[in-house]
């Protein structure tokens, strides 16, 4: 049938294969009604819907694993192994996120309005993170970085009085926009040279061979421009620390995550399926030989890692450090994107579940630490360690993770992605890799030796602090792996390999 | 699915294309040049300042329109797109829903679709309606007694 020139769509695909992200659509829909119906007043309404739709979800995704999937809304979206093991990444993230920014003050402290909202958007983030790990068609690529996008503006902002989160919002906006309109011009010139919106299309389009080598390096160009932006790579990294700071702790924490998994996601599908995979080897190379890839990938991460570590280091907000730090992560990450081998993509894949458990960990902890203290600053952090032992030495677990020093799942982590450069003899970008981990040990650790080395001032309280029992369960329920991922992690690493498998052998 | 032509058909049927639009261009150009030109010839010449002046079409405006605009306007402004676009939408469904919805497995498909849309769409009516978006006329500050709080002194008041 000729008529819609795609699939079908039809109700059995969304059933079987688009479960959770029905589910999710359901609960933020039941989450803003719930919050409509008790007038904002009652926020835990909305809170037990979003909890209650996201462990649905997430269940039903973790069933859906290493289960065969299919292209669902008529081939603009497919769910294959990438796409299940993103949505439980981003599941799980949403979760953690709920749970505890319904401890956090900055969320539901006295004059905060439209605190119901807040979970119900959350909801709504993981979705759109869901379908851009899916994306697989122009148009849905698009959409659902736009449908991320919109929906961390209004995050970032969420806190109406204060000037910071009201700052951020906007500078979001505004780098949104110019980068989504760069990525659109990419976009719009493969589709012109290719004439397929589908990214096997433009495979496809571009094998022909009829391809003008400087065009498609300038769409090539144009559309990293518009996802290094969405993972905060250097040079469009500059939004990230003044969001990270201005918006509310815990939604600097999914901003960490989340979005920035979702872009990995999108540009393993993209890059990978446009430029490097296809039937002959060779045919592919040859792609990639036009642009010369690998140096373009190897200069953006060396250069965001130095940069990120560099300016992490006189930093004294720990809010702002930490994001400074996620941005040299990122320069780790596309470590792996050098080659476009599998065994680079792999090794993405497990960082960035290591990632999102110590990451998360860390921002949470800002997040316990600002509701008694009301300040991010290091100097204010001195003595810590003394008055809230165990949350501070679940810290230490995360900052060491994010160093990435053996015992933690950080060196795991580390480990997969600079073997996968070094196979491949790109021996000065593991150098600078491994000089950067260096200079991040130092920021890290200066964290720890304010909480449990310096001793407080004269005078200062040193009177225990509480945290709620949801802080600390969420904690350790993010210590644990964070630990384990350092000692055992073959099952989880195989989890990661099969993803990149099912996703390279199609399906 | 949609084809994908080699690069050369693709242009030379442009630039056939853009010959269309190119001759469209120079014809309009040439039909309002005559008309000018015609009414130039035919009409006495008779200037007057008056005749400058802004006529039917609006005040004479005073001052800047630098101006700082309420914000409602953009909310309004914003509520009208979201209804503008769901016409856009229900328009080419309600085209083509007389030949699809006979089609098995692809009738309920489509009304459902619709129906799912608008009941979002209603959703968000609800929403804007609950919130009191739709009011013009609103108080002014809900949040009197407290204007320091935990962002310390950069917190400031709602406008």
């Amino acid at each position: 049938m000729e008529l819609l020139h795609v699939n079908i769509p039809n109700w059995s695909d969304l059933a079987t294969h688009w479960r959770p992200e029905v589910m999710l659509v359901g609960t933020f829909l039941l989450a803003l009604l719930g919050d409509l119906v008790v007038r904002g007043r009652r926020p835990a309404v909305p809170f037990t819907v979003a909890l209650v739709g996201l462990t649905m979800a997430g269940i039903c995704a973790v069933r859906k694993l290493g289960v065969e999937g299919g292209t669902v809304m008529g081939d603009l979206v497919v769910v294959d192994g990438l796409a299940a093991f993103f949505r439980i990444l981003f599941i799980f993230t949403g979760l953690a996120t709920v749970l505890f920014a319904w401890t956090s003050e900055e969320i539901m402290g006295k004059k905060r309005e439209n605190k119901g909202e807040f979970f119900a958007l959350t909801v709504l983030l993981t979705l759109a993170a869901c379908v851009m790990a899916e994306a697989r068609d122009l148009l849905m690529l698009f959409l659902s970085m736009e449908a991320v996008g919109i929906v961390s503006y209004v995050m970032a902002g969420y806190m109406r009085g204060s000037l910071r989160s009201t700052e951020a919002s906007l500078k979001y906006v505004i780098f949104g926009a110019v980068s989504s309109a760069i990525m659109l011009y990419g976009l719009s010139l493969l589709y012109g040279m290719t004439g397929s919106m589908q990214f096997e299309g433009i495979r496809a389009g571009l094998q022909t061979g009829d391809v003008n080598a400087f065009g498609l390096l300038v769409a090539v160009v144009l559309v990293m421009a518009g996802m290094s932006y969405k993972i905060a790579a250097v040079p469009f990294h500059y939004w990230a620390p003044d969001v990270y700071e201005g918006a509310p702790t815990p939604v600097s924490a999914l901003f960490s995550v989340g979005p920035k998994a979702a872009g990995f996601a999108l540009m393993i599908r993209f890059f990978y399926t446009t430029l490097a995979a296809g039937p002959d080897a060779n045919a592919s190379a040859g792609l990639i030989a036009q642009i010369n890839w690998p140096l373009l990938m190897a200069v953006i991460s060396a250069a965001t890692m130095t940069y990120g570590n560099l300016v992490a280091l006189r930093q004294a907000n720990v809010k702002r450090m930490l994001a400074y730090s996620s941005i040299a992560h990122v320069g780790y990450l596309l470590m792996g994107f050098v080659l476009l081998t599998d065994a680079g993509l792999q090794a993405i894949l497990f960082y960035l579940l290591v990632y999102t458990f110590m990451n998360l960990g860390a921002f949470f902890f800002v997040v316990a630490v600002n509701n008694h203290l009301k300040s991010e600053h290091l100097d204010d952090w001195v003595g810590l360690g003394f008055r809230m032992p165990w949350a501070a030495s679940l810290m230490i677990i995360f900052l060491g993770s994010l160093t990435g020093i053996p015992p933690f799942a950080g060196f795991a982590a580390k480990l997969y992605l600079f073997t996968a450069v070094m196979d491949r003899q790109w021996f000065w970008l593991v150098i600078v890799a491994g000089l950067n981990s260096v200079i991040s040990l130092y920021y890290y650790f200066k964290v720890a030796k304010a909480m449990f080395l310096m001793s407080p001032p004269e005078g200062a309280d040193m009177s225990p602090l509480k945290l709620h029992w949801l802080q600390y369960t969420v904690l350790g329920v993010l210590a644990i792996p964070t630990l384990a991922l350092g000692l055992f992690f073959g099952r989880f690493k195989g989890l990661a390999d099969r993803a990149i498998e099912m996703m390279t052998t199609g399906l | 699915m949609t084809t994908s032509l080699p690069l050369g058909t693709v242009s030379s049927s442009m630039s056939g294309q853009f010959g269309t639009v190119l001759i469209f261009v120079l014809v309009g150009f040439a039909f309002a040049g005559i008309a000018l030109l015609v009414a130039r010839i035919l009409r006495p010449s008779n200037p007057n300042p008056n005749k400058l002046t802004t006529y039917e079409c609006g005040e004479l405006p005073r001052g800047s329109s630098w101006i700082r605009f309420n914000v409602r306007f953009y909310l309004i402004a914003l509520f009208f797109i979201v209804f503008d676009v769901e016409t856009v939408f229900l328009l080419p469904w309600a085209v083509v829903f007389r030949q699809l919805y006979p089609l098995p497995g692809l009738g309920s498909l489509v009304l459902w679709d619709m129906v799912i849309f608008l009941g979002i769409l209603g959703l968000g009516l609800a929403y804007v309606w609950v919130k009191g978006d739709l009011n013009w006329v609103k108080k002014l500050m809900e949040r009197p007694d407290e204007v320091v709080s935990s962002d310390g002194d950069e917190e400031v008041a709602a406008p």
